[in-house]
């Protein structure tokens, strides 16, 4: 089977999702590569607790300054470890069990050097994903998380501060397989943290260049404008 | 010195560049490339789009800026494709039409079934005049290459009762299916008392999925063994979210879809497997891929179909509407020996359309005419 390393840069992880995260990444992938920014909590701790996890640290943290940096760093440790296949992902981040299955398939298969999923963010609580506007799972396009490492390709990273993408600009450009499996988010699903989310956003894009201001104001929508769908496993034949 | 063919399409990849399904005419293309490329030929791939270039599986795909459509033709994608690939010693145009108006000397023409039979069509072509039109166009098509090679025989039949003249140009290679990777499974399901229904197509309505929809709302509600998966892309985002949604609502429907190298365990599980197609068939990649798993089939009477199935001896041949639907699905499901059996001859008839024999046949008509 074709080696899989997963890749992902934490922060102060250790009270969200990382263990789950983790948990769930040692069941399919070879190897785990972190990059830690400078967390102040035990995530480092966690994270060594895991024999498959490689962990880098750095001891200040870049991510609001220089996200294009400190992924292009990720990049540098992960190819490293002599990947075949890669996979981006963050530490509240899931792939749903029926893509667990399938996972050995598509790194067998010889058509595709990328594989694409669609996120869902789940909002208020777990068990329940946000549909409206640019939330909508359905609508906003698959996004590529798994790669074959292709050594012939170029590793530059777009120079910016803010959504600059989890490869390397020729990754992004291959034509992907696009997976019916799901990417459950949590990021969102605490709305005590919504908050201070949303004013990073806005000190970040204060244009709004990269996304428009009443998508970053939906993020302190109330409940009753947001709309959502519940979660169901999946499963297959 | 290698010899250069270019092939003609229309949509590969999306016009745009950026995305791409893998249907069963896409998995065709890459195995004739492939073909191609193992007999010693360069290949390049011509399709509509904004001057780009793209590669996939080795081989170079090419945009041309070009997308006008009239009488269902593509006049403008044709001239351009002829103008640029001067350079490239044969041609293949991978739809029948794409040949219109004007072909290159060496070249071979493919129908993968006729798709004039969609309603859709007689409501933009359906006047007398421009019916007139199209088929006049055809016969311009059909003339310039030295071959046309059909997937069924329904195509070559229509052909040949309203152009007969080009009797002898028409070769019949039906699809295939790889018989080693699509096999029976080692065991039978028999100690689950479960049934599943497999829908392995994409979620379009020439296909029949609104008819199995409503036949498995009727039958999930009657029988709580039964299990329906719809297992398939839809034609687009908004579809997927409706089918997704629509087997949340629905106990024991499931909608998904799975890489190609998944497929056989897939129909290796199912127990019958639908291709209700009301038009716009050939000979399904699908129903064959079921076959050579020892699946019965319940298929529409649709284009090449009833090349691969024989009225209740590997499966059910019906005009696909929800009382019929259900009808043979029940049918089959009171009988599991009927069920087992017509599997068993499922197979048989699978095997005589193995790829190899594809691959042979194809490599004799490039031979004919690639010379």
């Amino acid at each position: 089977m074709p080696k899989l390393t997963a890749m992902m840069i934490v922060r102060n992880e250790a009270e969200r999702y990382l263990q789950g995260c983790l948990d769930s990444l040692v069941k399919y992938t070879d190897s785990i590569v972190v990059l830690d920014d400078a967390s102040e909590d035990n995530t480092p701790e966690i994270c060594l607790t895991y024999h498959n996890v490689k962990l880098f640290r750095h001891r200040e943290s870049t991510f609001l300054d220089n996200e294009a940096q400190l992924r292009h760093k990720l990049w540098h440790y992960t190819q490293n470890d002599r990947p075949e296949w890669i996979l981006a992902i963050d530490a509240d981040e899931f792939l749903e069990e029926e893509g667990i299955k399938e996972i050995p398939y598509l790194l067998k298969q010889k058509h595709f050097n990328a594989v694409s999923f669609r996120l869902f963010d789940c909002w208020e609580r777990e068990d329940y994903y946000r549909t409206d506007g640019l939330w909508n799972p359905w609508l906003r396009g698959f996004s590529i998380y798994m790669v074959r490492y292709l050594p012939q390709l170029s590793s530059a990273w777009p120079s910016l501060k803010f959504h600059c993408g989890r490869f390397p600009v020729a990754y992004r450009q291959l034509p992907h397989y696009e997976s019916s499996s799901r990417i459950k988010h949590l990021g969102w699903a605490n709305t005590v943290y919504n908050r201070a989310k949303y004013e990073r956003a806005l000190l970040q894009d204060p244009a709004c260049q990269y996304m428009s201001k009443e998508h970053y104001d939906s993020i302190l929508w109330p409940p009753e404008k947001v709309k959502l769908e519940k979660w169901i496993e999946r499963s297959s034949i | 010195m290698s010899k250069k063919v270019a092939l003609l399409t229309t949509n590969f990849f999306h016009p745009k560049g950026d995305r791409i399904i893998m249907g069963g005419a896409e998995r065709y293309q890459v195995d004739l490339c492939r073909l191609l490329r193992d007999l010693g030929y360069i290949v390049e791939v011509w399709q509509i789009g904004d001057n780009w270039t793209k590669e996939f599986d080795g081989i170079k795909i090419r945009g041309l800026p070009v997308s006008k459509t009239e009488y269902n033709t593509f006049p403008e994608l044709n001239m351009a494709f002829y103008e640029n690939s001067m350079s490239f010693d044969y041609a293949l145009y991978f739809i029948l039409s794409l040949a219109y108006p004007l072909a290159r000397e060496k070249s071979i023409g493919i129908s993968h079934g006729v798709y004039w039979d969609w309603p859709g069509f007689d409501v933009a072509n359906g006047k007398q005049e421009n019916r007139q039109e199209w088929l006049r166009r055809m016969s311009i098509a059909l003339t310039g290459p030295q071959k046309l090679v059909s997937v069924d025989t329904n195509t070559i039949n229509y052909f040949n009762a309203t152009l007969p003249g080009l009797y002898h140009k028409w070769e019949y290679i039906p699809n295939y299916v790889d018989t080693e990777l699509f096999h029976p499974p080692e065991e039978t399901n028999s100690a689950n008392d479960k049934i599943r229904i497999l829908f392995p197509r994409r979620m379009v309505p020439v296909r029949g999925v609104n008819e199995t929809m409503r036949a498995a709302e009727i039958l999930t509600e009657k029988y709580p063994q039964l299990e329906f998966h719809f297992c398939g892309r839809g034609h687009d985002d908004t579809v997927e979210m409706l089918m997704s949604q629509w087997a949340d609502k629905h106990e024991r429907c499931y909608y998904y879809w799975k890489p190609f190298e998944m497929m056989p365990e897939i129909y290796q599980q199912a127990d019958i497997v639908l291709v209700p197609s009301r038009s716009t068939e050939g000979t399904s990649l699908a129903a064959l891929e079921a076959m050579s798993c020892g699946k019965p089939v319940i298929v529409g009477y649709a284009g090449g179909l009833s090349n691969l199935v024989l009225q209740d001896y590997n499966g059910y041949l019906i005009k696909p509407t929800v009382e019929n639907l259900v009808a043979s699905i029940e049918e089959l499901l009171h009988d599991p020996n009927k069920r087992k059996v017509m599997g068993q001859r499922g197979r048989e008839i699978a095997l005589s359309f193995d790829k190899k024999k594809w691959l042979a046949n194809w490599a004799t008509v490039l031979s004919a005419v690639f010379r």
